[in-house]
């Protein structure tokens, strides 16, 4: 087992942070019609909404998020139209648990009180 | 090593259908995708779920399994197969194993080895293991807990992932990797870092991988975390919310005096500008009043609501119910 301890400083805000549509296929290891159709379905979004999709840039959001629906399509089958109601539905099931934890949150003080 | 019972890791009998295993396996996949479950040991699970169903779906390779499975495990649960065992079906890939074969057991290794040659994959997920080009290393993605303190001030992290790389031998093995990572002041639930070339070595003189890494906030105590916004609720007295009151609260890392309003109501929201999270558009941290009531009143004090029930007998608080 080999171990490495390195001191890395993260940066933020990096303007090179930012994936072309060539980029994000050969991170996603996808085909760029696979991102079209994704961006056409509303699963990703460039951070810039031109039409011309070399000028695309994509953020690291748009790669996790295209990164999670391809495990998605790959290891439960959905096809796009359900991939793009999954991934929604599982954002909206996210915003809720953490609506109804500070909602207990705030549950639990009127109780103590 | 452990013998792993497959029928009972999909929940089917030893005779169930090709059909009902498919179907035990897609459901199960649902529950502990690790992208959709929130149980703690999804991933294992969903990774011990797939190992099953790569076993159990292929004729041949479950007649192998069968038949050690008769063999059987060691009193103490632990297995070995038997002197001699040779797999005839091998390992081939296939369906989603194509991608996180490397991630299987040992017992699976043991049984049906000789599946994680480079080379052997042309599955999506290792895409980079090709000794014969120059490629690029497979990036690494990794979660991050942090507590509010930590993200507010910045802090010094260590993170430990597994990278894939191909040794000596042609064979892809996984190699557990530890980084210290600087984390500046003000990352956000959810926000993604990356580090570059801090993933899997590149293949004859290709790029590393990058390393992102997911942060995720633990919950805090006292604060609520809304993007860059603190929500904090605060008890304040009813003499303070009706008369108004400077009133002490916490802010992360220290404490600041707060001027409540005359007249407030139990809800109402103050905004502690830019006292959020850090960055170049801070957050600001808002405050939630809430209006307590002491535990136990004076005589004096019950003098004195009796006196204000009195004048304000105008009032009521109920006029919405239309009662």
């Amino acid at each position: 087992m080999t171990t490495r301890d390195t001191i890395i400083t993260v940066e933020l805000d990096d303007p090179a942070g930012t994936f072309t549509l060539r980029e994000i296929c050969e991170r996603g290891e996808c085909h760029a019609e696979f991102v079209i159709k994704l961006v056409s379905y509303g699963v990703i979004s460039p951070v810039n909404d031109t039409p011309d999709t070399g000028d695309w840039a994509f953020d690291l959001q748009a790669l996790a998020r295209l990164r999670k629906a391809q495990r998605l399509q790959r290891d439960l089958k959905i096809n796009l139209p359900g991939l793009a109601m999954s991934l929604d539905l599982l954002d909206e099931v996210r915003d809720m648990r953490r609506e109804v934890d500070r909602l207990n949150r705030l549950l639990a003080h009127f109780i103590a009180d | 090593m452990d013998f792993k019972d497959y029928y009972a890791v999909l929940g089917v009998s030893e005779s169930a259908s090709p059909e009902e295993i498919k179907k035990a396996y897609r459901k199960l996949a649902r529950k502990y995708h690790p992208d959709v479950s929130k149980e703690e040991d999804a991933d294992a699970k969903f990774k011990d779920v797939g190992e099953a169903y790569e076993v159990l779906k292929d004729p041949e390779k479950r007649a192998e399994y069968d038949q050690l499975r008769k063999y059987g495990a060691r009193g103490d649960g632990s297995f070995e197969p038997p002197p001699g065992w040779q797999s005839a079906s091998g390992f081939g890939g296939g369906g989603y194993t194509e991608a996180d074969a490397s991630q299987f057991s040992d017992f699976f290794e043991e049984i049906f080895g000789g599946g994680r040659r480079a080379g052997g994959f042309s599955g999506a997920g290792f895409g980079g293991f090709r000794q014969d080009t120059r490629s690029r290393g497979e990036d690494v993605h990794a979660r991050l807990a942090l507590f509010l303190e930590e993200a507010y001030h910045g802090c010094e992290k260590q993170v430990q992932f597994t990278v894939h790389e191909v040794d000596d031998h042609g064979r892809i093995v996984a190699r557990p990797k530890t980084l210290k990572v600087k984390i500046p002041a003000g990352m956000r639930d959810g926000q993604h870092i990356r580090l570059k070339g801090q993933g899997a070595p590149g293949i004859g003189g290709g790029d590393n991988g990058d390393l992102f890494i997911e942060v995720e906030l633990a919950p805090h105590p006292m604060f609520t975390v809304e993007g860059r916004d603190l929500l904090l609720t605060v008890p304040i007295a009813p003499w303070e919310a009706a008369l108004g009151a400077s009133v002490t609260v916490p802010v992360v890392g220290g404490k600041v005096n707060l001027k409540v309003p005359k007249g407030s109501n139990s809800g109402r929201k103050l905004r502690l500008k830019g006292k959020g999270l850090p960055g170049k558009h801070p957050g600001d941290q808002i405050v939630v009043l809430q209006v307590v009531m002491p535990e136990q009143h004076s005589e004096e004090a019950e003098k004195l609501y009796q006196q204000l029930a009195e004048a304000e007998q105008h009032f009521n608080p109920r006029s919405k119910l239309h009662v």
